[in-house]
């Protein structure tokens, strides 16, 4: 419905390296705010930071709300939820991932193309967008091949690899998003109705693997809107608030008058 | 003698009169530009804390604690959700704008921006636009706009015309598409030329609710058949 192909802003990007957070400009604070999704299917965990338990029992599917973490390096780890991580491997880790203050970043659980449990942080672009807008950023999370993502059956991101990211700025509105085979019309996951809120960030990944099955799981990130960049409200003139002719007339006038009286006044004394 | 003195007199007062009293007392009559407190203020005032703290507030709750060293960084709580795509609820659109102390009673449009991103303003005069994108009246935080034109060339004077005329105290009706009302009081008008209206503060969708009204106003530019100002008008819940 929507036309979905404004400006591409981000090519696919890789994996970031880890200590590649973009600090925003704005970063002003002592803590950064850090999603965690969970996306590998099948398997709650147990997700660990610097060696303390962050979040148990972590369920496939689910997001935490933001967090606000002091700013820092964190080791990070899942283990299968309910295990002692004293004594076991973790599903994976991910050390010394820097989190700089102000940066905004979600951290992926998911699998990689052939089916590894792997952490991955992403770095959310919380840049605003122009009034009407909406940005909406696709991650590949799934063990699958390349993907071609689709909106309205138009490929608006093409070629996607795990686990890259692609990020765009289109008109505000729902989408009919589906996600298919690279170069291909076969149809991995939905079509799913997207709905891109004016001023915000909604980030999209394509989950699962062939086993459990493909789906999609959103992150909404607010407070990127734009005000318009002015009202405009008549074309007529009728409320006009300069000064009137009569009354710039009256006061001309008045200033004859009193230029010929005084040149009268000074005559007559001279 | 006697008598050619009084006409040079006379001219002098009559000069005085009309080149000082004319303007004075048209400055005096016509309607004010603002009432009340200056509008930036009102606005700024509740837009700034309310803000800025969200993050900043909710960063401070676990932060005090200090980070101390790798072991000892502390944990704030964490909640989590199925991260299915979701769609928020939204408000009833308002459909109806009443300021009965200045006879407007208009039927309310919700609109979004031009592409030159200016906010898209109903071609008819006698009607208002909402900005949708932006909070509904009655919305728990934030400040909906409602906007019109003061005047079209061929349509005449627009609802939104008396505006410039709005008084501190005055009350507002909005009613919405589900049948639901607001009322509101005015607590401010200030017309701003358009290059300073405080756009960010008036759009805010954080902050305490308000009712924002904006038209034109002001001088009147005949070559770019525009008004220079705009009259904005800032109302509170009762």
């Amino acid at each position: 419905m929507t036309p979905l192909r404004r400006t591409l802003v981000v090519g696919a990007t890789g994996a970031l390296a880890l200590g590649a957070f973009a600090a925003p400009a704005f970063a002003a604070e002592d803590t950064a705010t850090v999603s965690v999704l969970h996306a590998v299917p099948g398997v709650p965990v147990d997700v660990y930071a610097n060696g303390e338990e962050l979040i148990p029992d972590f369920q496939p599917g689910t997001l935490t709300d933001p967090l606000q973490l002091p700013a820092g390096t964190y080791d990070l780890a899942i283990y299968p939820a309910g295990s002692d991580p004293a004594s076991t491997q973790p599903a994976a880790s991910a050390d010394d991932v820097s989190v700089p203050a102000g940066a905004n970043a979600t951290i992926s659980a998911h699998l990689t193309a052939d089916g590894t449990p792997v952490l991955t942080p992403y770095v959310n672009d919380t840049s605003a967008v122009p009034a009407g807008q909406a940005r909406v950023t696709v991650r590949h999370n799934a063990a699958a091949p390349a993907v071609d993502v689709r909106a309205g059956g138009q490929v608006i991101v093409p070629d996607l690899s795990n686990p890259d990211e692609a990020s765009l700025v289109t008109a505000a509105g729902t989408v009919s998003a589906d996600v298919v085979l690279a170069g291909t019309d076969t149809v991995a996951i939905g079509p799913a109705d997207l709905t891109l809120a004016e001023g915000t960030s909604t980030v999209v990944y394509a989950w699962g693997s062939e086993d459990a099955g493909y789906q999609l799981a959103v992150q909404t990130i607010e407070g990127t809107h734009s005000s318009p960049s002015g009202v405009p409200g008549g074309s007529a003139g009728l409320l006009d608030s300069s000064v009137p002719l009569p009354v710039v007339g009256a006061a001309l006038l008045g200033m004859v008058a009193l230029g010929l009286g005084a040149r009268r006044l000074t005559a007559e004394r001279g | 003698m006697r008598p050619g003195v009084r006409v040079p007199v006379l001219l002098v007062v009559l000069g005085v009169l009309l080149a000082v009293g004319v303007p004075t007392a048209w400055l005096l009559t016509r309607p004010g530009t603002s009432d009340g407190p200056p509008v930036a203020e009102v606005v700024a005032s509740a837009s700034g804390p309310a803000a800025s703290p969200s993050p900043g507030l909710g960063a401070a709750g676990p932060d005090p604690a200090g980070s101390g060293g790798s072991s000892g960084v502390p944990l704030p709580p964490v909640t989590a959700r199925p991260a299915t795509p979701q769609v928020a609820p939204a408000l009833p659109a308002p459909t109806r704008l009443v300021v009965p102390a200045l006879g407007i009673d208009a039927p309310v449009d919700a609109v979004g921006v031009e592409p030159d991103g200016n906010m898209t303003i109903p071609e008819d005069v006698s009607r208002v636009g909402w900005y949708r994108f932006g909070p509904a009246p009655g919305a728990p935080e934030g400040s909906a706009v409602l906007a019109g034109h003061v005047d079209d060339a061929e349509q005449g004077l627009g609802a939104m015309s008396p505006l410039a005329r709005t008084s501190v105290g005055d009350q507002v009706q909005v009613t919405d598409a589900a049948g639901g009302s607001t009322t509101w009081q005015v607590v401010a008008r200030e017309e701003f030329s358009k290059q300073s209206v405080p756009l960010a503060d008036l759009f805010a969708r954080s902050g305490p609710p308000r009712l924002v009204l904006i038209t034109c106003g002001g001088p009147f530019l005949a070559d770019i058949r525009s008004y220079e100002d705009n009259v904005v008008v800032v109302a509170e819940p009762v």
